[in-house]
């Protein structure tokens, strides 16, 4: 495929870690690439430890639903892993060899005195130009008795003119005096900082230590028949997700429309959801009260309401439309 | 006491003629005459017609439902694209605002609340209909001077043979589900057969 080519960090099938019946990505490159290439957004849901009760800005892991899973699964783009086990089995266990360890050992050291020395040049590069800063406009200090200059100006003028209405040329003189005296002042101080601030930053840098925040450079041995799982259980909507999938519409959880899934036509990052789907059996039977309840949100949302399902027999004639799912969707009527 | 002084309403003799065994067929048809006549003089529709032989042809289900067709006073629905496609003719012409389109003649499937459905019984409801309805398919319900008077001034629009908005053969099949609640309240949704694309209302 040409799409490895572009994204050779991802190998494919790549794992997707299914830990208490979520599933769950780690890795940022995965979760661009599928994105990207199998319009999978998926949910972020972590947090920072120091914010709980956060429930916005949400960053890494990513969790899929189990449709998702499956999906990517089914495709052979992915394959799911248990995560405690493939965890335990070569990380805490002997998965790796002596040597594998202390290589990796030594990349992750590799890794900390890379990043304290980029961090030690970063804040030598500040101070540099904000030295340099400082040098223009001779004093960081400075500031104030700037803005007090042309401030000056004004005044002086003032004075200017009430010197030229008493005819008093002396009191000008003085005025000068006075403000060059300021001025003549002040390089005495930035010196002294200067060379304080010099001083403090030439102590050399030990190397920082480093928390993965991958567990794959040890965890990328092939798929481990212990630790992989069956595919996910999936709702009985998942004919028609997979469905509106080939048909190019990214999907996402639809609770916050009381639906199973919204339907987007293109990355959700720029387009507003044009379905509120559910799906169902063929033979399912709904109250028409629901119909008119999503349809009537979906209408005030500047959406359709969308009910599909696999047809009886609708996989063996799979070759017409799409696996044999049909859809229908549901608008307010105006009237 | 006083049960014959009371006239029957209009809806009540309306109906009144259909029978009054209550066999599902009968109920079946009565339900679609009531919701044919709050279309007819709640929401002023014309030319409403009762069809049975496209309903028919669903065989799985004993219960025969009659289908009904008519002319909304105005167009029903626009899609988007046929939205942005007049919007754009307008402005080339210099003028602003929606025109007025043609009418289309709708499908309408009269449903009750307290039914369920399921995806299976609209899946058969739209095999059975065409995208449009036929012009002189079924049975005419209201024979009054409306009708007359329509046919005579709606000669352009609506008369058979003419011309059919592309977008309407172009767009999978539509119909105006109408739903009835105990209390003769009528709500209306239009259900598409197939991923039909939400107007901007």
């Amino acid at each position: 495929m040409a799409a490895q080519a572009a994204t050779p960090g991802i190998a494919e099938p790549f794992p997707i870690f299914a830990l208490a019946h979520r599933y769950l990505l780690y890795d940022i490159d995965v979760v661009s690439y599928i994105r990207r290439e199998y319009n999978i957004c998926g949910v972020l849901i972590g947090s920072l430890p120091q914010a709980p009760q956060q429930n916005v800005f949400l960053g890494l892991p990513v969790e899929l639903l189990p449709e998702e899973a499956r999906l990517l699964a089914e495709k052979g783009v992915a394959h799911i892993v248990n995560d405690v086990v493939k965890h335990k089995q070569s990380f805490l266990g002997n998965g790796l060899s002596p040597e594998e360890r202390k290589a990796y050992q030594a990349a992750l050291r590799k890794q900390g005195v890379g990043a304290a020395k980029e961090a030690t040049k970063r804040t030598n590069d500040r101070k540099k130009t904000a030295l340099k800063k400082k040098l223009d406009t001779e004093d960081w200090n400075d500031i104030p008795e700037d803005m007090l200059r042309p401030k000056a100006g004004r005044k002086k003028r003032g004075v200017v003119e009430k010197t030229k209405d008493s005819a008093e040329a002396s009191v000008e003189e003085s005025d000068d005096t006075l403000f060059a005296s300021t001025t003549d002042s002040v390089p005495s101080r930035p010196t002294i900082s200067q060379t304080s601030s010099v001083a403090g930053s030439s102590t050399e840098s030990e190397p920082y230590a480093v928390t993965p925040t991958t567990s794959y450079p040890p965890l990328q041995s092939a798929p481990s028949s212990e630790a992989r799982v069956s595919l996910p259980k999936v709702p009985p909507s998942y004919p028609l997700y997979k469905h509106l999938h080939t048909e190019g519409y990214f999907l996402a959880p639809g609770l916050r429309f009381g639906c199973q899934y919204m339907a987007y036509p293109g990355d959700p990052l720029r387009f507003h959801s044009h379905f509120l789907v559910n799906g169902m059996d063929w033979d399912q039977e709904f109250d028409l009260l629901d119909l008119v309840g999503g349809g009537r949100l979906g209408t005030g949302v500047k959406k359709a309401f969308l009910i599909g399902g696999q047809e009886e027999g609708g996989e063996q004639r799979a070759g017409g439309n799409a696996g044999g799912v049909k859809a229908f969707c549901i608008e307010w009527g105006g009237m | 006491m006083g049960a014959p002084s009371i006239a029957p309403s209009a809806l009540q003799s309306f109906l009144g003629s259909t029978g009054s065994d209550s066999s599902q067929e009968t109920q079946l048809l009565q339900l679609a005459l009531q919701i044919a006549h709050n279309l007819r003089y709640q929401h002023n529709w014309d030319d409403i017609r009762i069809h049975y032989d496209s309903t028919t042809r669903i065989k799985s289900q004993p219960p025969i439902r009659p289908l009904i067709s008519g002319f909304p006073p105005q167009r029903l629905y626009v899609h988007p694209d046929e939205q942005i496609e007049v919007l754009q003719k307008q402005k080339d012409e210099g003028k602003a605002g929606m025109p007025d389109l043609p009418r289309e003649r709708e499908w309408v499937l009269p449903s009750h609340l307290r039914e369920k459905w399921s995806l299976r019984r609209f899946g058969e409801v739209f095999n059975a209909i065409s995208t449009v309805p036929p012009q002189e398919d079924g049975e005419a319900l209201f024979d009054d001077s409306k009708r007359a008077a329509h046919t005579k001034e709606g000669g352009d629009d609506s008369m058979e043979g003419a011309p059919t908005n592309k977008w309407r053969i172009s767009q999978p099949k539509r119909l105006l589900l109408a739903t009835l609640d105990d209390d003769s309240t009528v709500v209306y949704y239009i259900v598409h057969d197939g991923i039909v694309k939400p107007r901007q209302n």
